[in-house]
């Protein structure tokens, strides 16, 4: 009991000494003011850089690290509100649209700069075009038990630690999942609907479902392919490594001027994140300033053999502008058909290219065709030779003779132009002052 | 000596406790616990009409504030949830004000709720689920201070409906409060054992309303234990119109089976029938809204299956589920009715009748597009 007591004394003045000089004494020598207002300066702080220059900022918002990242635009006001605008498929969901399928949406809530442990961004009314994120209801896309997610949703943050402020940039983290984040400030004068439009037109020029791949090259003359581009979450392998057992996911954000990944990814010892998209279509890695991001050449996927393409008959110029006028005539003289669309694609059956011509005539459709052949001349050329038509094509070679025509003007070397050099799904060919411009299918 | 240094130590201890707990902050304790949030109040502010109404008719009236703009860390961080949308708010604020603030002052005066009501409401946006258990939580006391209201966000979907605006608001909040006012003065002993031994605090989720009526309880929520059948109680009763309350009642005073006795998630019937009325095939249970009645003129009731007759055109006669429990469901509600309304009369002198009758007027025919405009200006009284 002695030992016991004795101890018991020790501690006390040990602890008596340690409460008494806990409250301030060691803040008065290293900082000039406590806790509380070193917090409120703080929090005023962030206040002003998040209203200043108008208070437009871009945020590039992930809710987890299984989904893409989203882009919102906030415009901050000091009376407390905060105009939230975005445009994904969830808010085309909230807006009863078919999965998959985007909507814009925009909407005033209240936000606040609050004190906890740090400052705290929080957005602390519901916004339903930011908070779905966060809402614990079941994600409607998915309606089978097992992926029920009620009490759980998306589980995206709405209050983000403000940790750094540095040209115009703000890094935040998720206070409840802790993924980092950054917003950056944009000019006041953007309208929303306009700049989220543009983000998905970026989006659209890097990835097209119907390309089937495109490349990360690195400094090193290695490429990684790059797979399922269009859904934001790529699936990436070296080269010539097995796809199944090498490949790895990485989430990404289309932002307003390139992509980032949501983390660091290093490839071959090179590590890379942020892309920049560069006059062409394609993307430069703002990292290293050398690692690139393209898909094939423009000869190769013109005359890739998966892909079906179709001329814009309303943007189609020189000899092929004049003969769409003749063939009508003609079609309308000979059986009182129309011309539907004229088509590029590949024939299996005949191991062949071909120029397809529908033609409607009443409900019965007709397909004269033309065999041709596509020889990639270098990157963004092509040669192409017109063989003889399938018996349809013959036939109408001779009661439509400007079909044939047409076709055979194709004969010739085109140079290609696109698009985009990562997503080209409108392919220029073109000859002198003719061209045709063929939208993939 | 051994005695002396114990008692040093003590005295010491005491001391210490004493000057660690005085050396940090100076501050006198004020009217109220909250910061002066009149002195911060912005006329610039967005939000600075609810702030206003909320100031001078919560803090300032009852010193209590109320949150509407949810920081995370104010809930619980085990639940996902998001904050309640600012139009929801308002409404939510002038409707408690005027279904369960005003009631109270009319009924028991002016001090009452500032004395023993909650000192937070803390409004959220979502419900609290918890996925483990497939429950909800839609209301919240804690400690007698704070009352935490939830789905505010599915509010506007029926703001005009009273069952569903009770059920997810103000019964739930009777319900807080009564659980406030018992953990200050407790209530008789003699409620704990009307129903014991028929609590289930585990399933009572899996329970149905027509079992648990006829067990004595008014919900099934009220089943998983007393605290939450006496809060449970007083809170149905104040709230359900008397069609309502005489449903439970109603249910109360029938048998009922499940379809499976090994299915405790099965469903529970309070009436049968025989197919073709032949009364050797097995019983088939069915939904009381499957039943009509016809009453003989000498009075006497006849109980028929709806949809169908059997071959020669009859009625499909229904039977009634034997009240195989032994319990008097009705008997055992309006007993812990009347421990409840003796309760706040001795306790607390508030009748609960009176409660209840001021509620189900207000709760008839409230006009929320007037009532908002307590908070914008304007409200014809």
């Amino acid at each position: 009991m002695k030992k016991f007591l004795n101890i018991s004394l020790l501690s006390l003045v040990a602890l008596s000494s340690l409460m008494l000089s806990s409250c301030k004494n060691e803040i008065d020598e290293i900082f000039d003011e406590d806790a509380i207002a070193r917090l409120d300066n703080k929090k005023a702080e962030y206040i002003d850089i998040l209203t200043d220059k108008g208070g437009k900022w871009q945020m590039e918002y992930y809710a987890n690290a299984d989904e893409p990242g989203y882009i919102y635009l906030m415009t901050f006001d000091k009376n407390g509100s905060v105009t939230i605008s975005g445009e994904n498929q969830w808010i085309g969901l909230l807006q009863g649209k078919n999965f998959g399928a985007i909507g814009y949406g925009s909407e005033t809530s209240l936000w606040d700069v609050i004190t906890d442990n740090g400052p705290v961004l929080s957005f602390n009314s519901f916004n339903k075009y930011f908070h779905l994120f966060a809402d614990p209801e079941d994600i409607p896309s998915t309606d089978t038990e097992a992926d029920d997610e009620t009490g759980y949703g998306h589980e995206g943050d709405y209050e983000f630690d403000l940790m750094k402020y540095s040209n115009d940039t703000l890094y935040i983290t998720g206070k409840k999942y802790g993924i980092d984040m950054i917003m950056t400030r944009v000019s006041p004068n953007v309208d929303d609907e306009v700049y989220m439009g543009e983000v998905i037109a970026m989006a659209d020029s890097f990835f097209n479902a119907k390309i089937p791949q495109v490349y990360i090259n690195l400094p090193n003359g290695v490429r990684w392919i790059v797979k399922d581009g269009a859904t934001s979450i790529l699936k990436v392998f070296r080269e010539g490594a097995d796809e199944i057992s090498t490949s790895e996911t990485y989430n990404v954000i289309i932002t307003h001027d390139g992509l980032s990944f949501m983390n660091p990814v290093t490839l071959d010892g090179y590590t890379i994140k942020n892309f920049i998209r560069q006059p062409d279509g394609s993307l430069l890695c703002r990292d290293d300033n050398e690692t690139t991001m393209t898909a094939d050449p423009l000869s190769s996927i013109i005359s890739n053999s998966r892909l079906t393409w179709r001329a814009d008959l309303t943007n189609i110029g020189g000899v092929y502008a004049g003969f769409l006028p003749q063939i009508a005539s003609e079609l309308t003289a000979y059986n009182k058909s129309t011309l539907v669309y004229i088509q590029l694609a590949y024939v299996a059956a005949k191991s062949s290219f071909a120029v397809t011509f529908n033609v409607k005539k009443g409900a019965t459709k007709i397909n004269p065709t033309y065999y041709v052949t596509l020889e990639p001349q270098g990157d963004t050329q092509v040669k192409m030779t017109v063989g003889e038509g399938d018996q349809a094509g013959e036939l109408y070679a001779t009661k439509v003779p400007s079909m044939r025509a047409f076709a055979d003007a194709l004969a010739g070397t085109f140079n290609l132009s696109a698009n985009s050099l990562l997503a080209p799904v409108n392919m220029k060919m073109e000859q002198g002052n003719n061209y045709i411009i063929w939208n993939i299918q | 000596m051994k005695k002396i240094k114990y008692y040093i130590s003590a005295l010491l201890l005491v001391a210490v406790a004493a000057m660690s707990l005085s050396s940090c902050g100076e501050e006198k304790l004020g009217p109220t616990i909250f910061p002066d949030v009149d002195e911060t109040l912005d006329p610039t502010s967005y939000t600075y009409q609810l702030d206003t109404f909320l100031l001078e008719n919560y803090l300032k009236k009852y010193n209590l504030t109320f949150l509407y703009k949810m920081p995370d860390i104010s809930t619980n961080m085990n639940y996902n949830l998001v904050p309640a949308t600012y139009e929801n708010s308002i409404d939510l604020a002038v409707l408690c004000k005027y279904l369960w603030f005003d009631v109270y002052d009319k009924i028991a005066g002016k001090e009452f709720l500032k004395s023993y009501g909650p000192r937070i409401i803390l409004l959220v946006g979502s419900p609290a689920y918890n996925p483990t258990s497939g429950t909800e939580i839609v209301g919240l006391a804690e400690g007698g201070i704070k009352v935490s209201l939830f789905k505010v966000n599915a509010m506007n979907m029926f703001i005009n409906n009273p069952d569903m605006m009770n059920e997810y608001y103000f019964k739930t909040m009777h319900h807080e409060f009564a659980h406030i006012l018992h953990q200050t003065k407790t209530y008789p002993n003699e409620f704990n054992t009307i129903s014991i031994g028929h609590y289930d605090s585990n399933n009572w989720q899996d329970r149905s309303e027509g079992q648990v009526a006829s067990l004595g309880f008014v919900t099934t929520y009220a089943s998983s234990e007393f605290r939450e059948d006496f809060a449970e109680t007083i809170a149905n009763y104040i709230v359900k119109t008397d069609a309502q309350w005489n449903r439970i009642l109603d249910m109360a005073s029938r048998g009922w089976t499940s379809g499976d006795e090994d299915d405790v998630t099965s469903e529970f019937f309070s009436y049968y029938y025989y197919k073709n009325n032949d009364v050797t095939n097995e019983p088939t249970y069915i939904y009381d809204r499957d039943v009509f009645t016809v009453t003989d003129e000498d009075g006497t009731v006849h109980k028929y299956w709806r949809n169908f007759t059997d071959p020669e055109g009859n009625r499909i006669v229904v039977y009634d589920v034997e009240d195989k429990d032994g319990i008097d469901g009705a008997e055992a509600i309006l007993h812990k009715v009347q421990i409840a309304r003796s309760w706040l009369k001795d306790a607390w002198n508030v009748d609960l009748d009176e409660l209840r009758n001021e509620v189900q007027t207000r709760q008839a025919d409230y006009d929320i597009a007037n009532l908002r405009k307590m908070v914008t200006g304007g409200y014809n009284q």
